[in-house]
């Protein structure tokens, strides 16, 4: 059985009503290949879609065309109800005649039908050279590994582990608690940073699930979703191991301002860090403090907000004022970034303990005055318009987090995409935690700067994630799709003809296509669970080796033909 | 660990977070009732014409999880429906739900238009470029009951006459994900919202100047339907105000650089001035966005809060008196269309609890995840101002927290 069944919906009168729809079925039914065309009233209704089978099946008709309205109209429902009863996707040619053809030539019928039979005949020349992408299995390893045991990564291990998965949390320090460790409280609760990870230690230490590996490099990552091979090297040895998901929460650093406020020359210029440090040890006695903001951040160099040092300023300002009230404390600023209601309320609070914000512009910086100790400071008030004279005892610079410089390594392994700045890119702002490698996600800092409650809430993001993955059995190329139902296929290599120039290699942004040698030769092979069926590697194939079954080039070229009645030559 | 446990969990608010919450519980194998109030999902995502910093629209990522829960077994959809109820009987959480059906069904409908050709009030209006399934839609307070529409209708998708349907169901836990509202300005009447057609709210001026919307992307005024010479974005409106809104809406200041860039991008000579406190840009690019409206798109900047807005007694214009706290200088200056942006708050309201179920609120209409069981769960602007990314992180989180609930019960 074979052949091409084309219907043809009246949509009610409203395709028919510009387009004379007897003249196409005539036509049609005469083109070559085609079996049967019929006119019906309607396609996408349950019983339409019965209907459309078991008339394909009576006339011996394996594929059908179906000139109704735009997919994004009912068309979808057409094609996702012949799905349902079995007709394979690569078997479906839809034409959209209402939108395109009646509705938007309303006013010229004879052309909007001319440009129906194209349409038409450009799909029934494509459904003969098009084909499904053969699918591969494979089964999902329920483990995951988490990479950084600061909040976020803490947080996604003890998720993950109370979930019921066996999770490898490799870290580069020692100690779990990552930037945690450095700091005495946090902001907005104000609760001590050691109390904070406190439950999460416990955890690990506490459940068998979770494996820690501390002082750990990755040194290599291969494979897909579901199964990605690690090579760790540790004080303890070298590892391998087999992860079904990776979960990156590697954190960031600080910058360090070397030259900017006379930091490294005077004495008491520090920064936040060196600020929470003391803190740690015990509290300082000030009579005046001055915080500046924005050092090394939204500037040409790095233009970005890192997010966290306004709140950062406003806690250990607000600490100051509360282990010496008779202190003046200053923030200086260019805006006080604090979103939301509870940083609000946290600015609002600073404001009544009377601590004392001054905006400066960034074209006029406040100036440190001083020999070996900063004995001042003149600042430039662009509110009030006035040059002020600060004393200080202590400079606090505020300075961004930036990506590790790691990141790079691991997005090169892993074939992610890194943004401007350095920190992991996700694949969409609606899809904040995924990226471009499905069973790779991201959380805290090292995707963005966070405070520690949103990286522990990113943690738990991404282990929700991850463990949609981890819980599924197996996991199937066409499976892995962005879009939902069954992704476009993925691209084949005919490996008689391949000449292994690596073309296709180079241009893929998946790290799917890899050299690989056969017999005297090398070929290029495609990784079905990487490939996204982008196409860049059907467009750089000099002589048309790797194809995409969903999207052959003799079909393209077929359409082509019928369209402009110009043979392509390939 | 993918077994399916037998009481759902119910999710309240079919926007960003309450779409992301429902795919992240299904997927990882727990049934999921997803309650909207409105006739379609998508929230106000759906009535934005482009998001920040990407500049696209968000259709094609909306639509894809839209049919991603329309597909999964585990998940049931109620659009149109509310929930009145949540009570506790024999240990078990039951939710009373309430649904007024559309008088267009949507599963019938094939958007032939036939409806809105023959309606002669023109009640009937499609749904909404942005929508998946397209359907139509009956403006009720506008339609005199004709039945025209019935009549003409071939597949008998219509019915006026359709009743509430009020239905219960036994759920293990409740995710607050109701999303923001515009909160009314009337108590600050120095911002002179409704006092001149062009003095508009942030989002109804997204709606005005959609792509996909009445005008199709082109920037006019209301008033005479003439180009605009310049627009005044006033920030904090309403927001950050001890007398309406003590918090930051967090996503305003991005929203007004956006609306003037692409002001400026879709017609040129039209000169922005935004009117701010602080600006606001945190987050990945949200910063180098900003700087594109400084330098590409010359959008001049005020630091400060206007005095007073009003019209201007020819009614051609309107003047917005404020202070220039970088000058120090008290201006009027005259503006052809003015956009207040920051009136946003939280969908849960208190004055609701008589009427209907609502979780314990913060002073400021957010959710307190300590207070009772019912509210431990929350995500998007119920928990908190946030703008998508962040809304959708919550609902991850949100998921993954009443999971961990259900397996601890």
């Amino acid at each position: 059985m074979s052949g091409i069944g084309v219907f043809l919906c009246r949509c009610f009168g409203e395709v028919n009503r510009v387009i004379d729809l007897d003249y196409l079925q005539k036509k049609s039914a005469e083109y070559p290949s085609v079996v049967f065309c019929s006119v019906c009233e309607s396609l996408c209704r349950e019983d339409d879609v019965e209907k459309t089978v078991s008339r394909m099946k009576e006339a011996g008709a394996d594929k059908v065309v179906i000139g109704g309205c735009s997919h994004l109209g009912r068309g979808g429902a057409i094609v996702d109800g012949l799905l349902q009863r079995g007709i394979k996707r690569s078997a479906i040619g839809l034409v959209d005649l209402r939108e395109a053809c009646a509705w938007i030539h309303r006013d010229d019928p004879v052309n909007a039908a001319d440009k129906a039979w194209d349409l038409i005949r450009m799909e029934i020349a494509s459904l003969h050279y098009r084909s499904k992408s053969g699918d591969v299995t494979v089964r999902v390893c329920p483990e995951a590994m988490i990479v950084g045991a600061g909040p976020a990564g803490l947080s996604a291990a003890c998720t993950l582990a109370r979930l019921g998965f066996k999770v490898h949390l490799v870290e580069r320090g020692s100690n779990l608690g990552g930037m945690l460790n450095l700091i005495s409280h946090v902001y907005p609760s104000d609760e001590k940073a050691s109390e904070k990870i406190k439950p999460f230690v416990d955890e690990v230490n506490n459940n068998s699930l979770i494996h820690f590996y501390p002082k750990a490099k990755i040194d290599s990552i291969t494979g897909f979703a579901g199964n990605f091979n690690v090579q760790v090297s540790s004080p303890a040895g070298e590892q391998r191991l087999r992860v079904g998901a990776v979960i990156l929460a590697s954190g960031a650093r600080v910058w360090l301002p070397h030259g900017l406020y006379r930091y490294g020359k005077l004495k008491n210029v520090i920064t936040q860090m060196e600020l929470e440090r003391q803190f740690i040890k015990g509290p300082r006695e000030l009579k005046t403090a001055v915080f500046i903001q924005c050092v090394g951040a939204r500037n040409h160099e790095r233009p970005y907000c890192a997010t966290i040092c306004c709140p950062s300023s406003l806690k250990n300002a607000v600490r100051i004022k509360e282990e010496n009230p008779d202190a003046r404390v200053f923030i200086l600023h260019r805006d006080i970034m604090t979103p939301g209601s509870v940083l609000e309320a946290y600015y609002r609070n600073a404001l009544a303990k009377g601590v004392q914000f001054i905006r400066f512009e960034e074209t006029n910086p406040p100036e440190i005055l001083g020999t070996e100790y900063v004995e001042g400071m003149d600042v430039f008030d662009s509110v009030s318009g006035l040059k002020r004279k600060l004393d200080c005892e202590l400079v606090v610079l505020s300075t961004p987090l930036i990506p590790n410089d790691d990141n790079v390594k691991l997005a090169g392994m892993l074939g992610l995409q890194i943004d401007r700045y350095g920190f992991f890119s996700e694949i969409y702002p609606l899809h904040p935690l995924e990226t471009r490698m499905d069973g790779v996600f991201i959380c805290g800092s090292a995707r963005w700067p966070v405070s520690s409650d949103n990286a522990i809430v990113q943690g738990e993001g991404a282990a929700a994630k991850a463990a949609a993955l981890l819980g599924r059995e197996t996991v199937s190329a066409l499976s892995l799709s962005r879009v939902p139902g069954e992704k476009l296929g993925h691209a084949s290599v005919n490996a008689v003809t391949c000449t292994g120039c690596g073309n296709c290699v180079a241009v893929c942004p998946f790290d799917a296509c890899r050299l690989q040698k056969m017999g005297r030769k090398r070929v290029s092979r495609v990784n079905k669970l990487r490939c996204k069926a982008c196409g860049n590697c059907v467009s750089v194939c000099p002589n048309g080796t790797v194809q995409l079954p969903e999207h052959d080039y003799r079909a393209v070229a077929a359409m082509i033909k019928e369209a402009f009645g110009e043979e392509m030559s390939l | 660990m993918n077994s399916v446990n037998a009481s759902p969990v119910l999710i309240i608010g079919g926007g960003i977070a309450g779409i992301g919450a429902a795919l992240d519980l299904a997927y990882c194998g727990h049934a999921v009732h997803l309650v909207e109030k409105g006739r379609i999902l998508g929230g106000q995502v759906a009535k934005l014409d482009k998001l920040y910093p990407t500049d696209h629209c968000a259709f094609c990522p909306l639509w894809t999880d839209v049919k991603k829960l329309r597909e999964h077994p585990l998940v049931t959809i109620h659009t149109c429906t509310e929930v009145k109820e949540l009570k506790r009987v024999n240990g078990l959480l039951h939710a009373v739900m309430v649904r007024k059906p559309p008088v267009i069904d949507e599963s019938l409908c094939v958007f032939c238009g036939k409806c809105a050709d023959v309606c002669p009030e023109a009640a009937i209006d499609s749904l909404g470029d942005h929508v998946y399934p397209p359907s139509h839609l009956v403006r009720e307070e506008i339609c005199n009951r004709c039945e025209k529409c019935v009549k003409e209708c071939p597949t008998g998708a219509i019915d006026l006459q359709r009743k509430e349907e009020t239905s219960e169901l036994v759920v293990d836990d409740v995710i607050w994900a109701a999303g923001f509202t515009e909160v009314d300005l009337a108590p600050l009447p120095e911002f002179g919202l409704g006092k001149h057609p062009d003095i508009m709210t942030a989002m109804e001026f997204e709606e005005w100047t959609a792509e996909a919307g009445v005008n199709k992307g082109v920037i006019i005024k209301k008033s005479n339907f003439t180009v605009p010479r310049n627009i005044a974005f006033i920030q904090c409106a309403g927001a950050r105000d001890q007398r309406l809104l003590s918090y930051c809406s967090a996503v305003c200041c991005m929203h007004a650089l956006k609306q003037a860039q692409w002001a400026i991008r879709r017609s040129p000579a039209i000169q922005c001035v935004v009117f701010y406190t602080d600006l606001r840009t945190v987050g990945r690019d949200y910063y180098e966005y900003s700087l594109r409206d400084i330098s590409g798109c010359r959008v001049r900047f005020i630091r400060g809060r206007p005095s007073l807005i009003y019209p201007l007694p020819t009614r051609e214009g309107i003047a917005v008196k404020f202070e220039n706290t970088m000058t120090q200088k008290r201006e009027i200056w005259k503006f052809d269309m003015v956009v207040l942006n920051g009136n946003i708050g939280s969908s849960l309201k208190k004055k609701d609890q008589k009427k209907y179920i609502s979780p314990a609120l913060s002073g400021d209409g957010f959710v307190s995840p300590e207070a009772d069981e019912i509210s431990r769960f929350s995500c998007g602007f119920s928990a908190e101002p946030a703008d998508v990314a962040e809304s959708v992180i919550q609902a991850s989180s949100a998921a993954v927290r009443a999971i961990l609930a259900k397996r601890n019960s």
